[in-house]
């Protein structure tokens, strides 16, 4: 059983208040991701459940064992470092082994595992060099090779690949996938590169900058449906609004700007009128057009106030009536487009009432 | 099982403070008895006599003004020759040649005595103040010369350049730029090859000749042949100038880290 | 090789001989006596030639056991001087790394101050605690824990607590520094591996402090061997190590041939001590690869 459980759990450091009260369930076997800004805590829960610092409050389980006070060597928890704390003494093959060498395996069979997992990650050509020896990547791969070697039933992961630059990145980002997928072990994998959550995870968890959990869901339900504008805000870019819900929860009023169509989830339209709220778009689900469209239930006109340019897809920051900036993301989907917008152009932008989500705060 | 833990991890804290106190103990007594008003091993009441004695002894000013000639002296020598070999040197010179004082570092203390003994009188060559600053000159060297270089090493290349492209000449650069960032690295290995000179025994000892007394000179002297509490009254103001200056060397350290 | 900052080709030039009196400083006040004492050790009289002058009778009346008994017994005491320094040294660099933080600036200057302090001035505070008349006697006596005063000076005993205390601080500041520069998620990683604090202590700690170990070795093992200080005054001169009898020939009865003859075999034996304390700790605390 490789679930993890957090149960209000209460850190301190030096009077300042980490975390309060956070409640977290990571189900066995999936790959889960902690995302968020620095300082936001993400990484003392890791090291919470690693056992390198205690809590002040709260219990945290494994499976059905709690193991809030049990000490970091008698944890099944393995740790993938930021910095690899790799062992500079020892060789590849020691610093793999490590794990088993504590636990006074057979010669033979510690030198079976080590190829099996060196193996697995690609360095079996590297075994007996020492650390100073290996580029970044491959020192990463030896620090999970190392960690994984003990096939322990959670896998932590301090923003593992920070190091690396973004071509490496990507490819080690499938790789780790691949590997949570063979292993099956549940991986805990901290970040703040929303790119790389994402990316991996089958569940994720959204912290905020004061140690609270935003957001927990699979990586598209915190995209399309985010809870909170720092969840909508943060995860991918977007456009936010603030106005009043009229006409019996079927339009918004921004003022200044105007009226809107929304679509309300049928659990809430018993509490809209005159109801405060705030509305998100997001830039890519926007159209922008210089000529007039049909087909879509929301409006808007506004002039190009800059263009950037991103290869895949062009940005504009359009300025409405009322002085607002609009970000609206369009892919470059033709060599030679027909229409070609420019600075100070006149635009349309048009978007589907269902591609809007309604936030409270 | 937890009071067994407990009782464990209390066992290191106090280990120290035994280690601490035994190299403290002797020293406190040292102080405490430079009080003593009677000449025995027996509190006999507070008294500033020794202190007084201290200051009317020839010997003992005499012997305090050779130890601040010599340590003053090396001091100079080994800051100038010791700056000209790590600025006007090329790196390789440098750094091969800091090879050589690194070897005054590994021998004992009296192996070297004993050669610059068997040295000065094959030549014939009086011994006297002059060989005891030469000698301790040699010695400062082996600290002076490191401690520049790792001071020198560390200052960015980009900075003479800087100044140059502002227009300032060679000269200029060095008393403007290099000399004040090199300043706490001159002033923590001067502070260093001073308190070990004013420090040495050994090469004092055998190269100082019949008529010159430095101050350990004077102390080991006078140990040997009984000592009164004038001694404690005297090495309680050394400790009291050692510490002073450790402190200086301490906040000095505190703001570059060079060792 | 183009500019190097601030010294161009040009100034080096000029002024290279500037660099050079350090270097011939250092040749002619250490390196040439050195060879001096290999030299005299083979002469028959002080005289610049060489003609008629080289023997060996110096080294053959050095083959008595006496002399041997003298240098082995020095080779022990700066051996266990250096143990038992080690063994009280590493548990309080330790403390002072891992187990305090708020009076650490405090703890390591008091640790730095008796490096520091005139060695001569230590010396004598511990004869002055140990001697007959001395402190540590009165207060025993006056507690009543014993009868008559202890003779603790003039023993070995004497010799090697003061070596112990006064080299202490030597082999406890390389070990401090090495200690300090180990990266602190290392041993989160071993802990995070399975390993207990001891083992973390052995398998980790110790081998990555080895280099600061070795140094720590150093500092004590030298120096304690020719010490002349301290037997001298502590031991009563009972006893001759090979600092006392060193100064013996060459202060007390100017024998300066023997007397280099003497120092140079005591030199040589130190050489192969050396050669067989750097396998030995090779051996125990492994290689360092920092």
């Amino acid at each position: 059983m490789r679930e993890i459980r957090l149960q209000n759990i209460k850190k301190t450091f030096e009077d300042e208040l980490i975390l309060d009260c956070v409640n977290l369930t990571i189900k066995s076997g999936e790959f889960f991701a902690l995302l968020g800004p620095s300082g936001s805590g993400k990484t003392t829960l890791l090291r919470l459940i690693a056992g390198f610092e205690t809590v002040d409050g709260g219990s945290i389980f494994l499976g059905n064992q709690e193991i809030t006070y049990v000490p970091i060597h008698k944890r099944r928890v393995n740790t993938v470092f930021q910095n690899y704390a790799l062992f500079p003494h020892f060789n590849v093959f020691d610093n793999v082994a490590y794990g088993l060498y504590l636990k006074k395996l057979s010669k033979d069979l510690i030198e079976q595992k080590v190829i099996k997992v060196l193996r697995s990650v690609h360095l079996e050509k590297h075994i007996y060099k020492s650390i100073d020896q290996l580029s970044g990547g491959q020192q990463q791969r030896v620090a999970l090779a190392r960690a994984i070697i003990n096939e322990p039933d959670v896998l932590l992961l301090d923003e593992p690949l920070a190091a690396l630059d973004m071509g490496l990145r990507e490819k080690m980002l499938v790789e780790l996938i691949e590997l949570q997928d063979e292993l099956k072990t549940t991986f805990v994998y901290v970040t703040h590169d929303q790119f790389e959550a994402l990316t991996v995870a089958d569940r994720m968890a959204i912290m905020n900058a004061d140690g609270e959990i935003e957001q927990v869901g699979t990586p598209k339900e915190i995209y399309e449906f985010p809870a909170s504008s720092f969840v909508a805000s943060f995860v991918g870019s977007t456009n936010i609004l603030q106005g009043t819900l009229i006409q019996d929860c079927k339009k918004i009023e921004i003022s200044g700007i105007g009226m809107f169509e929304v679509v309300v989830p049928k659990e809430k339209t018993g509490l809209c009128e005159d109801l405060e709220i705030l509305m998100s778009i997001r830039p890519e689900k926007i159209e922008i057009s210089k000529t007039e469209m049909t087909g879509f239930t929301n409006h808007l006109k506004g002039k190009v106030d800059s263009i950037v340019y991103h290869g895949r897809s062009t940005q504009y920051l359009v300025e409405l009536e009322n002085g607002r900036i609009l970000h609206v993301f369009e892919q470059n989907e033709e060599h030679f487009p027909q229409e070609v917008i420019d600075y100070d152009d006149v635009v349309h932008m048009y978007w589907q009432k269902e591609n809007v989500v309604l936030l409270d705060k | 099982m937890n009071s067994v833990k407990k009782l464990g991890s209390l066992a290191l804290p106090v280990f120290v403070f035994f280690a601490y106190f035994f190299m403290y103990i002797p020293i406190i007594v040292l102080v405490m008895f430079s009080f003593n008003s009677g000449n025995t091993n027996f509190w006999e009441g507070f008294s500033l006599q020794w202190y007084h004695e201290l200051f009317k002894s020839v010997e003992i000013i005499e012997s305090l003004k050779n130890s601040l000639i010599v340590a003053f002296s090396a001091v100079a020598l080994s800051l100038v020759m010791g700056l000209f070999f790590v600025f006007y040197g090329s790196k390789k010179f440098v750094e091969r040649g800091l090879f050589f004082f690194y070897g005054s570092l590994a021998a004992p203390e009296i192996v070297l005595a004993v050669g610059l003994i068997s040295f000065f009188s094959f030549f014939s060559v009086p011994l006297g103040l002059t060989t005891l600053i030469a000698v301790h000159t040699v010695v400062g060297m082996s600290y002076m010369t490191p401690m520049l270089y790792s001071g020198y090493k560390s200052i960015d290349k980009n900075l003479s350049e800087a100044s140059f492209d502002l227009g300032a000449t060679r000269g200029q650069t060095f008393i403007k730029v290099i000399l004040p960032i090199l300043y706490p690295a001159i002033m923590t290995s001067s502070l260093l090859v001073f308190i070990v000179s004013l420090d040495d025994f050994i090469l004092s000892f055998f190269c100082a000749g019949a008529s010159t007394v430095t101050l350990p000179m004077y102390i080991f002297s006078v140990i040997r042949s009984g000592a009164t509490p004038v001694v404690n009254a005297l090495s309680t103001l050394l400790l009291l100038a050692t510490s002073f200056i450790v402190l200086i060397f301490v906040s000095l350290r505190a703001r570059t880290k060079l060792f | 090789m183009k500019n190097t900052g601030f010294k161009t080709a040009a100034l080096r030039e000029r002024h290279i001989f500037a660099s050079m009196p350090a270097l011939l400083w250092q040749i002619v006040f250490f390196y040439v006596p050195l060879f001096f004492i290999l030299v005299v050790s083979v002469l028959k009289r002080l005289e610049y030639s060489i003609f008629d002058n080289l023997t060996v009778q110096h080294y053959k009346a050095l083959f008595d056991p006496a002399y041997y008994k003298i240098i082995s017994r020095s080779l022990l005491l700066a051996f266990s001087n250096s143990i038992l320094c080690f063994a009280i040294a590493y548990p309080i660099a330790y403390f002072l790394v891992f187990r305090i933080k708020h009076l650490k600036s405090l703890m390591i200057f008091l640790l730095v101050l008796p490096f520091w302090a005139n060695f001569l001035v230590q010396v004598y505070a511990w004869f002055f605690v140990l001697e007959r008349g001395g402190f540590l006697n009165s207060a025993l006596l006056g507690l009543g824990i014993i009868s008559e005063p202890l003779h603790m000076l003039n023993t070995p005993f004497a010799i090697y607590i003061v070596m112990l205390f006064c080299y202490l601080p030597f082999m406890i500041m390389p070990i401090y520094s090495s200690l300090e520069g180990i990266n602190k998620s290392l041993y989160e990683a071993s802990s995070d591996l399975g390993a207990s604090s001891w083992q973390t202590l052995f398998r980790i700690t110790l081998p990555l402090s080895s280099s600061g170990i070795r140094t720590g070795f150093f500092l004590v093992f030298i120096p304690s061997f020719g010490e002349f200080i301290v037997p001298t005054l502590l031991g009563g001169g009972k006893q001759m190590f090979v600092g006392s009898l060193i100064s013996y020939f060459f202060i007390e009865t100017r024998s300066i041939f023997l007397g280099a003859a003497f120092t140079c075999v005591s030199g040589f034996m130190l050489l192969v001590a050396i050669a067989l304390l750097t396998v030995f700790l090779r051996l125990v605390f492994g290689r360092d690869r920092a």
